[in-house]
């Protein structure tokens, strides 16, 4: 009921801004998306057959923008959610809306809204609408430019918990630029941006009950916890240096085991670029940063405040992609480096088009965590509640979780005909997915050619494959060893048709075949498919999604309007 | 309750079915890549024809478009006066290979980070590539979502319209 009458709010204050203005007019853009699968059943790739038959998944933004003034509101409908999603999800109603008023120097959203301060390692509030991922906050969201070159930020609101709102977030970041607060410096070679965040969440303690290690104790928990975080953003020609750094008070939680522990993380960023090379190095550690507004929560993906990105490359080919990394925001240390190169065409290396080099490294591991002794008891270890949890060296790594190489060489072999090859090498520790078992290591060969017959006609064929020491036991279907192919035929940018096969050959088990076609006219976009699809980030057709996985039948429509 | 909502939605629809051609969204914080904070007004071609396209690093079909569009961009400015503006949606895991991304692979566009994706939302974009072409008034005339190789010719022909004030279709 409360969110309808803020519903009517926002409506009516567009309506009156916009005749308040003596402006009929204004704009109308919005989106529409529609997913739907059938779901049949197959125990090799683990898919159930559902009762309902049909999973759907629904949204519809619509935005009003009228000069300095937006109003927007987002229906989503999940019936049935689609697999991947919780199904917390299901049903279907007004799940975003805000009205907000912005200008180059002031900038106020009441509503839902999303919000990022930094890089987000006190606070980011954003929307996977493909991982089912929404913490939009629900409050007030205020901008201040005071002077030129200053940036001021204030929130406070609640995060979106499937169809219900929870915790209470409140925030302020600053963020100055250098070169453009002092004017002498306008003009330098050398730019400076400097930020910080402080950000705080309030959850009642009343009626959570923890038990301590100490027998017949139970946990004094903080109901407020602060994280702040400063960070710089440092360049020069073609050199740059980004930083940031955050700590947490003592933060509880279900995923850190109620252990009292400060939150840490350091990430760091180095690049040299010119054109037609480029190198990026980052190195992050990150301490017990799980920073949520509710503590008991379990879902690993809800209710989160703040996002620690996984600073390994986003690989988008199959098999380089079938175990992507995901951060362990409990405590993990890594290093990635990227180079780009381009070898210049009309060179014996680079023949007559020229060839780009892509090289990518990246290794993460775990802390070294230490026994504590525990006060009250004759005893050390980590991670009993209501203790300090562990001890842990700021440079001494711990396990191994994941580590990968890969080489990519594109090249165009004719006007025609262009060809990228990639090697990869993936070594991946199945505890970052909460599982035990070896650590997997897999080679992938992708091999992706362009053949543009004419200016309406293009073909692409894709080959993969990828040797892996992982035998299938019963549990994960990834494993073993796989061979992919795929052709892919477009007709103008308007019709594609695919066919793709995954097949393990060796050690594993599956078969996912599929096929699929799509129109695409201006911003609207129709494909179906049929066959078995893993989940994760598919382009096919001229553009990238991330998938859900499915068995049976897919639809999907967006448009923008 | 259900019934007065839908009304004043309705209402709200009617008020602005009127309008024209969308515009450019203003007040919209962007990033560039020297780490500056701009606003989206900041996009701007002296009365001639703007493309934006909204990428990121791991997009294949966006990478194969920009590089595409590198080839011949020097030729479609000096034949339109056209400017690319490159929107990358990358958030904090790739951010900051954006910079090292673009001077690698030789492309000479206007670049904006939309970390927070307030300009990716605004403009409605769902799946990238996601293309806008914008005229000379500041109008978005044309979009397409994906990009397959070859598409940049049919991009040219409508920007050559665009360029000479006459209508483009959908």
């Amino acid at each position: 009921m409360k969110k309808h009458i803020l519903l009517l709010l926002a409506l009516c204050v567009a309506v009156s801004t916009a005749m308040g203005q003596g402006i009929m007019g204004g704009h109308v853009t919005g989106n529409f998306q529609i997913d739907a699968q059938t779901s049949r059943e197959d125990s090799v790739i683990g898919s159930k057959s559902l009762p309902e038959i049909m999973h759907l998944n629904a949204r519809g933004d619509i935005l009003y923008t009228n000069g300095n003034f937006s109003a927007g509101l987002r229906y989503e409908a999940y019936l049935n959610p689609m697999e991947g999603f919780r199904p917390e999800y299901e049903g279907q109603g007004i799940a975003n809306y805000f009205a907000s008023y912005k200008t180059k120097d002031f900038a106020i959203t009441a509503g839902h809204f999303y919000e990022q301060f930094g890089n987000g390692l006190t606070l980011r509030a954003y929307e996977d609408r493909y991982l089912g991922i929404d913490n939009a906050i629900r409050g007030f969201n205020v901008m201040y430019r005071p002077f030129r070159g200053i940036t001021l930020k204030g929130l406070i609101g609640q995060q979106r918990y499937f169809w219900d709102q929870r915790g209470l977030v409140r925030g302020i970041d600053g963020e100055v630029s250098v070169n453009e607060l002092l004017a002498s410096l306008a003009e330098a070679k050398t730019r400076l941006t400097l930020g910080a965040s402080f950000v705080s969440k309030y959850e009642a303690t009343s009626g959570i009950n923890v038990d301590s290690y100490l027998d017949g104790f139970k946990l004094n928990l903080p109901a407020n916890v602060g994280a702040a975080a400063v960070r710089m953003d440092l360049s020069h020609g073609g050199f740059g240096l980004q930083a940031e750094y955050a700590r947490k008070g003592d933060d509880p939680c279900d995923l850190n085991n109620y252990i009292y522990h400060k939150g840490e993380a350091i990430w760091v960023s180095a690049s040299y670029s010119q054109k037609g090379l480029s190198a990026n190095l980052q190195a992050k550690r990150i301490e017990n940063m799980c920073f949520r507004s509710v503590r008991s929560e379990k879902y690993p993906e809800a209710m989160y405040i703040n996002y620690i990105p996984a600073i390994t490359k986003q690989h988008t080919y199959a098999f380089l992609s079938m175990y992507p990394y995901q951060t362990q925001t409990d405590g993990e240390m890594g290093l990635q480096a990227d180079v780009i190169y381009k070898i210049k065409k009309e060179t014996l290396l680079g023949g007559k088009y020229g060839t780009d080099l892509h090289l990518n490294a990246s290794v993460i591991t775990g802390l070294d965590m230490q026994p504590v002794a525990l006060s009250g008891l004759d005893t050390a270890m980590t991670g009993a509640p209501g203790s300090s949890g562990y001890s842990s060296d700021f440079f001494k790594a711990g396990d191994l979780y994941y580590a990968d190489a890969s080489l990519e060489v594109a090249r165009k072999l004719s006007s025609k005909v262009k060809l990228a090859a990639t090697y990869g090498y993936v070594v991946y520790n199945p505890v970052v997915e909460g599982h035990t078992g070896d650590i997997h290591h897999n080679h992938v060969v992708v091999a992706d050619l362009t053949w543009k017959l004419n200016r309406k006609n293009v073909l692409r064929f894709e080959g993969e494959w990828m040797g892996s020491d992982s035998k299938y036991d019963g549990e994960d279907k990834r494993s073993g060893d796989w061979i992919m192919g795929l052709v892919e035929y477009n007709f103008t940018s308007k019709w594609f048709f695919c066919v793709s096969d995954q097949y393990a050959y060796n050690d594993g088990v599956g078969n996912y075949y599929n096929l699929s076609v799509g129109y695409t006219t201006g911003a609207t976009r129709i494909q179906f498919g049929y066959g078995k699809q893993r989940e994760g980030i598919i382009c096919i057709g001229g553009v990238c999604r991330t998938v859900p996985a499915s068995n049976g039948f897919t639809f999907s429509l967006t448009t923008s309007f | 309750m259900k019934k007065t909502i839908l009304s004043l939605a309705l209402l709200f629809m009617g008020v602005v079915a009127m309008s024209q051609n969308a515009t450019i969204p203003s007040g919209i914080s962007l990033k560039t890549l020297d780490g500056r904070t701009v606003e989206s007004s900041v996009i701007q071609n002296d009365g001639k024809p703007i493309i934006i396209s909204f990428w990121a690093t791991w997009c294949k079909p966006c990478n194969k478009e920009l590089n595409a569009i590198k080839e011949v961009y020097d030729e479609w400015r000096d034949e339109t006066g056209v400017k690319l503006v490159a929107v990358s949606i990358d958030d904090a895991r790739s951010a900051a290979k954006v910079k090292p991304h673009v001077d690698g692979n030789g492309w000479e566009y206007e670049v904006y980070l939309d970390q927070n994706q307030d300009f990716k939302r605004a403009m409605n974009v769902v799946n990238v590539p996601h293309t806008f072409l914008v005229n000379g008034k500041g109008e978005i005339v044309w979009q397409h979502t994906s990009y397959v190789d070859g598409s940049e010719e049919e991009l040219l022909e409508l920007v050559r319209k665009v360029s000479k004030g006459e209508e483009v279709e959908q």
